[in-house]
């Protein structure tokens, strides 16, 4: 602590930046956070995902000729494309609800138990605090992301196995497994900075508001709103501002060569969700008083 | 830190938002048209057909505002944008990858065999290369200054034939070759635009405008492309482990019965009317005598063709009955004897030529 100022509430964050006290601080949180049992028992239910559809396609030989829903069908016989199909399934809704949760306990919880009066009140620096409450839903994102990726890897080598440890992309190209597992990782990479979008918003709810369901609410709302709107032909100028529209991009990360333009269009888009998320809680939260 | 600063905070948020959207948003921006030595259509089209196809790769996107209905079974001909990407080897190697949101269909020719995978159910199928994408280069090639003359002049008998300056398309220099009716032709089209790549003389985009609306009804071309030798294995193909491999029937015989290939064509130039026989399997040659007993709700169509009895509205006239289906830029009507006239003509001259 020793390059602390004095005046830590009013100055800018530049000034009482330490690493030492602000890694401290995000690891108390993530203990903490880790240490809730609602946060432990998303990551094993999402730890199901990938099982409960390895299970199934391996038991009845996935669905029938190209009516699975998303790319399940691909993964019949082709262990390693589980995990992708398992992260592109639990990113359209359950993942979300796994950061909003997190994202809903850091700030509108605190704020409903009364415990978030007493952090503002400590000489914290509010953007210290916010970092350090975003640690803690980042930490439950890229969990549940790994989680489930991991999970999956496992579930479709042991449970669906495939051609030797190989992929089949979609292009009919197969893949060694090095490549197939560097795939996955892509994915996961992808599926966590989608997901930071969705928790940056959802922090910015949260610091509104003392109601963690109303974060809940919104999040969830908000995916089905942009989900309806997405669908509608003509609000057709509307998609490239949904960052839900590029929830499909995961999908061709299966494809051979890897066309990359949509997964950095989606990323892109979701980075600046990311800034506009941290930018209203930070805002909010410098002027935040209970 | 007074509510200044706030203030500041949020309106430097709202930025980095608009900006930031907007990078991710706007695609690449319309540019000037760039200056080019001028050039003649002849000279423009000569060197078309004497460019030699090179290597490339790129993504073609395909933007549908046909009208076509909804034929069940064959959604991408639908209105709407969908991306194609392309890779070329030259020598008759290519790769097309058709992407869907949950699949891919993927067509691989390697010079010699060509291999159509389909990801939904996992099946590849195989043929030999056609002798079709060798022949026309190959008749062409002998003159093409004389063959682009030739084919200009025919042209200009119908339509006007210019090159209408400048643009840019997929970030390279092209010209545009557009070729309008003449006034005398009773079409549907307006106008069609051929974008030709300045530099490599190869046509990068196709733009079909119809009577009536600004925007195109079809455009066709790349959004990408980068010229350049490519990685050889992208033109083979090994069927991946779990595949079902088919031999793909005689397609030629299939696609196009022989009912259908001896049409007749009335009129010519832009309002061309085609009459031919409905396609009916399994039994060749044009098909005489129907008399509409077998009307339109023959079950036998050839694998893969649409139904086509359940489009399009009743019509009738002086040369008998039958179904109009209306698009943007043609004009189709089955009769009830299975007869199908077709042309890119209003109604009316499609009936004209029914009477005949």
């Amino acid at each position: 602590m020793t390059t602390v100022s004095t005046s830590a509430p009013a100055a800018t964050p530049a000034s009482t930046r330490s690493v030492a006290p602000l890694g401290r601080l995000a690891a108390a949180e993530v203990r903490w956070v880790l240490r809730r049992p609602r946060t432990l028992v998303l990551l094993g239910l999402l730890a199901l995902v990938p099982v409960a559809l390895g299970i199934g396609i391996a038991l009845t030989g996935g669905p029938g000729d190209g009516d699975g829903p998303g790319l399940v069908a691909a993964v019949a016989g082709n262990g390693l494309v589980l995990p992708i199909a398992a992260l592109g399934l639990a990113l359209s809704l359950l993942l979300p609800l796994t950061v909003a949760t997190a994202a809903a306990d850091a700030l509108a919880g605190e704020a409903a138990h009364g415990t978030l009066r007493g952090l503002l009140l400590a000489p914290v620096g509010r953007v210290r605090l916010v970092v350090m409450k975003a640690a803690g839903v980042l930490t439950v994102a890229v969990l549940a992301v790994l989680v489930v990726a991991v999970v999956g890897v496992v579930t479709g080598m042991v449970v669906v196995g495939g051609p030797g440890g190989t992929m089949i992309t979609l292009s009919g190209t197969t893949l060694g497994l090095g490549e197939a597992l560097g795939r996955v990782a892509l994915v996961a990479g992808w599926t966590i900075v989608q997901l930071l979008a969705v928790a940056a918003v959802a922090l910015a709810v949260s610091a509104f508001t003392e109601h963690p369901l109303v974060v809940l609410a919104a999040v969830l709302g908000g995916l089905i709103v942009f989900g309806v709107l997405a669908a509608v032909p003509s609000l057709e100028w509307l998609q490239p501002l949904l960052l839900t529209s590029g929830w499909t991009a995961g999908a061709d990360a299966l494809r051979d060569p890897l066309p990359l333009d949509d997964l950095a269009s989606s990323t892109g888009r979701a980075l600046v969700y990311v800034v506009l998320g941290a930018a209203v809680t930070v805002w909010r939260m410098r002027r935040r008083d209970g | 830190m007074g509510r200044r600063s706030w203030v500041g905070a949020g309106l430097g948020a709202a930025l980095v938002g608009a900006v930031g959207v907007g990078l991710v948003v706007a695609p690449a921006g319309a540019s000037a048209a760039p200056p080019l030595p001028p050039v003649s259509p002849e000279d423009l089209v000569s060197s078309v057909i004497r460019a030699e196809p090179g290597a490339f790769a790129g993504e073609v996107e395909v933007d549908n505002a046909l009208g076509l209905p909804a034929v069940p079974g064959v959604p991408q001909l639908a209105n709407g944008t969908s991306t194609v990407r392309v890779w070329s080897g030259g020598e008759g190697r290519g790769r097309v990858a058709l992407p869907s949101p949950d699949g891919e269909r993927t067509l691989v020719s390697d010079g010699t065999t060509r291999w159509s995978y389909d990801s939904r159910d996992r099946t590849a199928t195989r043929a030999p290369a056609g002798e079709g994408r060798d022949g026309p280069p190959g008749e062409v090639a002998q003159d093409p200054t004389a063959a682009a003359t030739q084919a200009v002049a025919t042209l200009r008998q119908t339509s006007t034939v210019a090159v209408d300056g400048t643009a840019e398309v997929a970030g390279r220099p092209v010209y545009q070759l557009v070729l309008t009716p003449q006034p005398t032709e009773r079409t549907l089209l307006r106008e069609v635009r051929v974008a030709v790549d300045a530099e490599t003389r190869q046509p990068l985009q196709l733009t079909v405008l119809a009577q009536g609306s600004g925007e195109p009804a079809l455009r066709v071309g790349f959004s990408e492309i980068t010229y350049g030798p490519q990685d050889p294995s992208l033109f083979t193909f090994t069927p991946p482990p779990g595949t079902t491999v088919r031999d793909a029937p005689a397609r030629d015989g299939e696609q196009r019965p022989d009912g259908d290939r001896q049409g007749t064509t009335v009129g010519d130039g832009w309002d061309t009317v085609v009459i031919g026989q409905a396609p009916r399997p399994g039994e060749g040659g044009p098909q005489d005598g129907q008399d509409g007993q077998e009307g339109q709700d023959d079950p036998q169509r050839p694998e893969g063709a649409p139904d086509l009895s359940a489009l399009g509205t009743p019509v009738s006239g002086p040369w008998g009955s039958g179904r109009v289906i209306t698009t943007a830029v043609a004009t189709v009507i089955v009769t009830d004897d299975g007869r199908i006239a077709a042309g890119a003509v209003p109604q009316q001259v499609l009936t004209e030529a029914l009477a005949r």
